[in-house]
């Protein structure tokens, strides 16, 4: 087979070995030991917050000077799923990748991913490094990783604090595609008119994802971000919706539409919590029948976006079935966790769409019915909840028996809950997460199904709770 | 009184027959959460309500309504909505002096304005129903904000959380929408936050607004029934407990970030560590 990753490891020392770097490599190192004895996180910003301090160009020798094979991946939803599909579907071609299973995706997060997997004197394993890029930091990290592949998943409106910035941000992505040389490549998610409409005639050969099915999987709701022509402002006209505003779409004005797929869903169904089933048509005309242990449509999304990066790496995915039927969900992705002999669904949810997303395929298995929510203000999270009366409770409304609302904003989630439909009467509000958690649990019976729905915090908080309690390794284990 | 049109059995109040201005364009900050709570508190007390979306190039006769909402959007979204308005504001005019209540929320209440001047590009035509005009500012407030609102004889805190950048000027044929307590209000100097004509209410806040004040959710019911209906109004009681409960929380962040220009400063939410997509 041919391929043009290799699966030796790289020419060894180079001349690039400095004591500032050996310096940098061994307190990021040292720190993400100590993180982790600590108990405080994963080691998935220290190290390279500590490496960068010494040697501010650690990232670029060990990765781009050194010429690793990137995969840099960015958008607002399903980086991490898609990275995970990656590492999963490359390792099994025996292609080696490195990655954050945790998915960690800024400039501090990216340099410590090359300084854990790096040795002493900055050598990386051999194959592909799979980095996930947080869509405002990529043109920061970009010339430092100098990617082989950048892929582009979608981009959504994703906290309400960051207003403004979704066209902002859809320019600095096409500024570093519009950089990438001739002999890269960039994949871009074709049923996303923005992300469709992004660095025409760049130098970097093109590969679109995307569905080619002949029915909606959605329909445009009020989280829809862009149904209007990105050249010419026009409304859209979908032939069919897919996922919020992703979809096969054309301007009736200016003729934009979407362009050839170059991989694509050609079908899709939600097995329940648990699994999702889909095929996937490669260009070489090949087409797979695949499921992955995860629910929603957005999983076929992830999987033929990391189908395409196999393609851009001339890596032919053989054993893909076999692959992605391993690949569980990522921390808090509808992750099925054991409670003693309770279960409890862990949905992590940061915006409209993945709230809608994570809804309708529990609505696939009639959940949620017992319910816990968790919104809290952070730095993070965001101070802005107004987003949440775009979510699409109205629908789960009349399976909810009981919720337990937490979190510091657990007052604007009740209100919309109530809003939503959810009778007052069936609500408890405990803002404290532990005993929230308690409170839920404690009001389900053995073998009964509790659904945890929670913004980064919450979830973070939630799981440190339930690892406190066995249930769970903690979220960098994975 | 059961014999007035659109009458629900039993409420003696008309269909309350709402226009929600531009929803597929302008719902960037979940301010479709105001038309919930108008539907809903009326539908708790039995009255009916009639909702017509009103997208671009449709020109309904906006005097045939009883409220109409017209919410914010992001700049793109705003260009578009303003380019459409010329052919709707004659009619949304009438509406206006027919008394028909209008609440605009953000680029809602710059564009009902005489106009909007951005920073870069070309200006923007309003409906010039409210003596107002906006200029586009180097900086944006966002923060969580609360004012004191005076209607129906009664004072009232209103709290929200202000997202915009456009520095707007009163004229002298409208008053505040509120007096500021927390926040920049119009334009962070003269302690000013909306305002208001006859029935046409506009202010910054989103939030959603209406949801976390229910006191002023119904006084736009009140308003506009008391068009309708001919006379004076007096609305049922509701349990508001998990809404006073959304609006105290709400008024202790604006009173706590209060004299501050952001609650947060977005380039740290960019630069900032954020370990999951």
């Amino acid at each position: 087979m041919t391929s043009r990753v290799s699966r030796r490891p790289l020419p060894g020392p180079a001349s690039t070995l400095t004591p500032r770097l050996f310096a940098a490599l061994a307190a990021g190192k040292a720190a993400g030991a100590a993180a982790r004895l600590l108990g405080r996180g994963g080691g998935t910003s220290l190290p390279g917050l500590v490496a960068r301090r010494i040697d501010p160009a650690v990232l670029d020798t060990v990765v781009r000077r050194r010429g690793v094979p990137v995969v840099a991946i960015t958008g607002s939803n399903g980086k991490t799923t898609t990275a995970r599909f990656t590492a999963a579907l490359l390792r099994a071609e025996s292609v080696p990748a490195s990655y954050h299973p945790a998915g960690a995706n800024l400039v501090q997060s990216v340099t410590s991913l090359a300084v854990n997997f790096a040795d002493l004197r900055g050598r990386l394993p051999a194959g592909v490094l799979v980095t996930e890029v947080d869509e405002g930091a990529l043109p920061l990290v970009a010339p430092e990783l100098a990617p082989r592949v950048v892929l582009v998943t979608d981009l959504f409106r994703d906290q309400l604090d960051r207003f403004g910035e979704l066209y902002a941000v859809a320019e600095a992505i096409e500024s570093v595609v519009r950089g990438l040389p001739a002999d890269a490549t960039w994949i871009v998610n074709a049923d996303d008119p923005l992300t469709a409409s992004l660095a025409e005639g760049a130098a970097a050969r093109r590969l679109t994802f995307g569905f080619d099915l002949d029915r909606d999987t959605d329909r445009i709701t009020r989280a829809a971000d862009t149904i209007r022509c990105p050249r010419c402002r026009a409304d859209l006209v979908y032939r069919h919706v897919y996922l919020s505003h992703m979809g096969d779409y054309r301007c009736p004005a200016c003729g934009f539409a979407r362009p050839a797929l170059d991989i694509a869903v050609t079908d899709v169904a939600v097995e329940g919590v648990g699994r999702t089933r889909f095929r996937v048509r490669l260009p070489s005309g090949a087409s797979l029948e695949l499921a992955a242990p995860q629910a929603g449509i957005h999983i076929a999304y992830d999987a033929a976006a990391a189908l395409a990066l196999l393609v851009a790496l001339e890596v032919e995915p053989v054993h893909a079935a076999a692959a992605l039927a391993m690949v569980g969900p990522a921390f808090g992705r509808l992750e099925q966790i054991d409670a003693g002999g309770r279960r409890i669904i862990l949905g992590f949810a940061k915006n409209p769409t993945s709230f809608n997303t994570n809804l309708r395929a529990l609505g696939t298995e009639g959940e949620p019915r017992q319910l816990l929510v968790a919104a809290s203000n952070t730095l993070v999270d965001g101070e802005d909840f107004a987003w949440l009366w775009d979510v699409d409770f109205e629908s789960a409304a009349p399976r909810v028996q009981r919720v337990t609302v937490s979190g510091t904003r657990a007052d604007e989630l009740a209100n919309r809950l109530k809003y939503a439909g959810v009778d007052p009467g069936r609500m408890t509000i405990v803002e404290d997460r532990p005993t929230a958690l308690e409170a839920a649990l404690e009001a389900i019976a053995p073998g009964g199904t509790l659904t945890i729905l929670a913004g980064y915090t919450p979830t973070i908080e939630l799981r440190e709770e339930m690892h406190r309690r066995g249930w769970v390794g903690r979220y960098w284990q994975q | 009184m059961s014999e007035l049109p659109g009458d629900v059995a039993g409420t003696g109040f008309p269909t309350i027959r709402i226009a929600h201005l531009y929803p597929s364009l302008l719902n960037v900050a979940g301010d479709g959460g105001n038309l919930a709570a108008i539907e809903r508190r009326c539908a708790w007390r039995g009255i009916r309500t009639e909702v017509a979306p009103v997208e671009v190039g449709e020109t309904p006769d906006m005097t045939g309504f009883d409220i109409i909402l017209f919410h914010g959007g992001q700049d793109v979204e705003m260009a578009v909505a303003a380019a459409d308005l010329a052919g709707k504001t004659p009619s949304l005019r009438a509406a206006a002096d027919a008394g028909v209540t209008i609440f605009a929320v953000c680029a809602g209440l710059q564009l009902l304005g005489h106009r909007y001047i951005p920073s870069a590009g070309d200006a923007m035509e309003g409906a010039g129903i409210l003596d107002l005009e906006t200029r586009g500012g180097a900086q944006r407030f966002m923060q969580h904000a609360a004012c004191e609102v005076t209607l129906g004889g009664r004072k009232e805190t209103v709290v929200g959380f202000e997202n915009h950048s456009g520095l707007t000027e009163l004229g002298s044929g409208v008053r505040p929408f509120g007096r500021v307590i927390a926040g920049a209000g119009n334009n962070g100097r003269d302690g000013t936050e909306g305002a208001i004509r006859d029935n046409v209410l506009a202010t910054y806040l989103h939030g959603p607004v209406l949801p976390k004040n229910p006191w002023l959710t119904d006084q736009l019911i009140r308003i506009a029934l008391e068009r309708s209906a001919g006379g004076p109004v007096e609305l049922a009681p509701l349990d508001d407990e998990l809404e006073r409960r959304a609006h105290h929380v709400a008024l202790a962040k604006a009173l706590r970030n209060r004299g501050r220009r952001t609650a947060l400063e977005p380039a740290r939410l960019v630069r900032g560590e954020k370990r999951a997509s």
